[in-house]
């Protein structure tokens, strides 16, 4: 039993050590772009210093942002990034049709927060328009808020690509309320233009947890721009939020950060920062790590309780031999034979206990290392939620599946197949490979020797202090 | 390593030289052995009798290395034990036969006296002296716990016999037996010594034993006489 789970805790660490590698090799972290707080305060302390007044620095503040030919073309760097996700956030006029009471928050509760810069609005005059409809412009379906934890799902239709011109997925609700369908087109309005947009329905969203409006509707960046006004438009140069790139290898994230850093200056002059998000990395990392911690102290006490148990049993067998070893002393064997013979019956005794542990152990690893990392993860999922009230949830409203992966889902072959299509993120199922190895069963009868080794320590020491006449006196 | 004397000489001797020995208990030191000379000759079997306390066990142990030397020597062929060592001199030069035998009771007959031979690092079959010792092939397949008082003693001597040694020391040897079994034993330890040219030295309370004995000493009061 010792055995076994010495067997299992080696086992559980090399498979820890395995996945941990693996991880950091295929994984990836992230990297966002958001804004430079600490540039930004230095900025307006530089500001005060001069004497200006703050209320009307506030008012001139606007929110960092980065433009869409930017985030493509830092996105093009192909042998860093995997995958990216950025938003355009908007407002429309529901024209002819009609909105959804605000039941879940109304307008602006779906709106995604921007760039973690609390305090500022997207637009300060969209309060004051016209505006009872949401936009959210998203280059990928896949990077919808919910969508990787299936609190968003699509009910009818499908999603849509960075190809679905004009194409919108609308909320359940408000496509009852105006008897629209999938295929349906309506119109909705530009409240800065005043021009209005026609939209087809692709697809009908239903959301649980209160993820969303359902006044909002999702539809690719280049879409939702076209209810940007003209200035922020900027000829198709618009600002989208919550760029976040996905990167091949973690390991490279750095110098990624370096490379954009030095490559887009204009980042830093914007009060922007390109900063290295490994979370989905470290939530993983850290749940296997836990698993490995955990093994390293079932070892630890395994083999402590190995040691006091072997040495309490060769002991108390030495007490009851004691009879035998006089007479063997009394034979001529000397002391270290004595010694050798104890051990030798160990290892062999003990060789046999590591060779059944090779068979079962495994088995036991596997089970005991599943369960401690469900367990695990079960707790960080709770924590997760606990914060941020959602699993994977970023700070300041920017979004981030836990896994990311192909967001511009390319390639669909046609729309009955994308109907049962799920979003193509990674599995975020972590899971541990427990497979006993050659080097893990070595590792267990070097570590049981071992054990043998320490438990024979203060058995020996008695045997050295025998006197075979007062052994054999005492029998006489 | 050493190879084993030769036991066929007549000429092998064993002296003890000035031997003295004491114990140290509440009351003081106790002198168990006093200033004790003595010779022992190969194919003789010796008697030593004595009260109870007149330090019988003592000088057995002494003879048979089991414990160690304080004062005087024991010299076997003018080499002296302390030079020769407890271990070597248990290994080669002496065996010890002990009233309750001493065997290993989860072993058979013949795998105690196998014990001996392998300490003597000697291809020998066990079964030679547990014939010796008028013990058949079938007694010697027994357990020790499946064999009488008597047969169990042959088993010591036989065990005695394959260690090879030339000095056998025995301690009350007949104490447990009767009668019968008693004379068989004793003409065991007569022909080790007169027949295979052992010194055969036999601490008894025993009369019969001591009548056997070719040579009689007695041990009173820490002096042997």
């Amino acid at each position: 039993m010792m055995a076994n789970l010495v067997l299992a805790a080696i086992t559980i660490k090399t498979a820890v050590k395995t996945q941990m590698d693996y991880a950091k090799s295929t994984l990836g972290g992230s990297v966002t772009i958001q804004a430079d707080i600490e540039s930004i305060r230095e900025n307006q302390k530089d500001e005060m210093e001069k004497g200006g007044d703050p209320k009307e620095m506030f008012s001139k503040m606007t929110r960092p942002s980065v433009s869409v030919e930017t985030a493509n073309s830092i996105a093009g760097y192909s042998d860093y990034v995997k995958d990216y996700s950025y938003e355009v956030s908007a407002s429309a006029n529901s024209y002819e049709l009609e909105v959804v009471e605000s039941s879940r928050g109304g307008m602006g509760g779906g709106m995604p927060g921007g760039m973690g810069f609390p305090g500022m609005t997207q637009d300060e005059d969209e309060d004051t328009l016209d505006a009872d409809i949401t936009i959210s412009g998203i280059n990928a379906y896949a990077y919808i808020n919910g969508v990787e934890s299936g609190s968003f799902e699509i009910k009818d239709g499908t999603y849509f690509d960075e190809d679905s011109e004009n194409s919108a997925l609308i909320s359940y609700e408000f496509a009852e309320l105006n008897s629209l369908s999938v295929g349906d087109s309506f119109k909705i309005k530009n409240i800065y233009t005043e021009e209005c947009a026609k939209l087809t329905v692709i697809g009908i969203y239903d959301t649980s947890e209160g993820r969303a409006d359902a006044n909002t509707i999702y539809m690719n960046t280049e879409t939702a721009a076209q209810f940007l006004s003209e200035d922020d438009y900027n000829d198709g140069n618009y600002d989208v939020d919550n760029v976040t790139l996905y990167m091949l290898d973690s390991e490279k994230a750095d110098e990624f950060v370096e490379k954009i850093n030095s490559d887009f200056s204009e980042l830093a002059e914007n009060n922007l920062k390109i900063a290295v998000d490994t979370s989905e990395y470290d939530s993983m990392a850290s749940s296997i790590e836990s698993v490995g911690s955990f093994a390293t102290t079932i070892l630890v006490i395994v083999i402590v309780a190995a040691i006091i148990i072997v040495t309490l049993i060769v002991t108390i067998n030495v007490k009851d031999r004691n009879y035998e070893m006089g007479v063997l002393l009394s034979l001529g064997a000397t002391k270290a034979n004595i010694v050798l013979q104890i051990a030798t019956e160990l290892v062999i005794v003990g060789t046999l206990g590591f060779a059944l542990a090779c068979a079962s152990g495994t088995v036991l690893a596997q089970k005991l290392g599943d369960s401690i990392l469900q367990a695990q993860i079960a707790s960080s999922t709770q924590q997760s939620e606990k914060n941020f009230g959602r699993p994977g949830a970023q700070i300041g409203g920017g979004k981030m599946p836990s896994m990311p992966g192909n967001g511009s889902m390319p390639n669909m072959p046609d729309s009955t197949e994308k109907k049962s299509m799920k979003p193509q993120t990674q599995n975020t199922d972590v899971e541990l490979d427990i497979n006993a190895k050659p080097v893990d069963f070595l590792l267990l009868f070097v570590t049981g020797y071992l054990v043998i080794i320490l438990a024979l320590i203060l058995p020996a020491v008695n045997i050295l202090r025998y006197q075979p006449r007062q052994i054999l006196a005492g029998k006489e | 390593m050493a190879k084993r004397e030769a036991i066929t000489k007549r000429d092998n001797i064993l002296t003890i030289e000035n031997l003295r020995y004491s114990y140290k208990n509440a009351s003081g030191e106790q002198e168990i052995l006093k200033d004790i000379n003595a010779e022992f000759h190969a194919g003789k079997m010796y008697a030593i009798i004595g009260e109870s306390g007149s330090g019988k066990t003592t000088l057995l142990s002494l003879l048979s290395a089991l414990d160690k030397l304080q004062e005087g020597d024991i010299k076997y062929n003018k080499k002296s034990l302390r030079k020769i060592g407890g271990t070597e001199f248990r290994l080669r030069y002496v065996n010890i036969v002990f009233q309750s035998y001493n065997l290993i009771k989860y072993m058979t007959a013949r795998e105690n006296v196998q014990i001996a031979i392998d300490f003597d690092e000697r291809k020998a079959s066990p079964d030679k002296y547990l014939r010796m010792v008028g013990l058949t092939e079938e007694e010697g397949g027994r357990l020790i716990g499946k064999l009488s008082g008597g047969q169990q003693q042959r088993v010591a001597i036989a065990r005695a016999l394959a260690s090879n040694s030339p000095i056998i020391v025995a301690d009350e040897p007949t104490g447990n037996l009767d009668e019968e079994t008693e004379e068989k034993i004793i003409e065991l330890f007569k022909s080790l010594a007169h027949e295979q040219d052992k010194i055969v030295i036999i601490v008894t309370h025993s009369k019969r034993v001591a009548n056997h004995a070719d040579k009689l000493m007695k041990l009173r009061r820490g002096e042997l006489k």
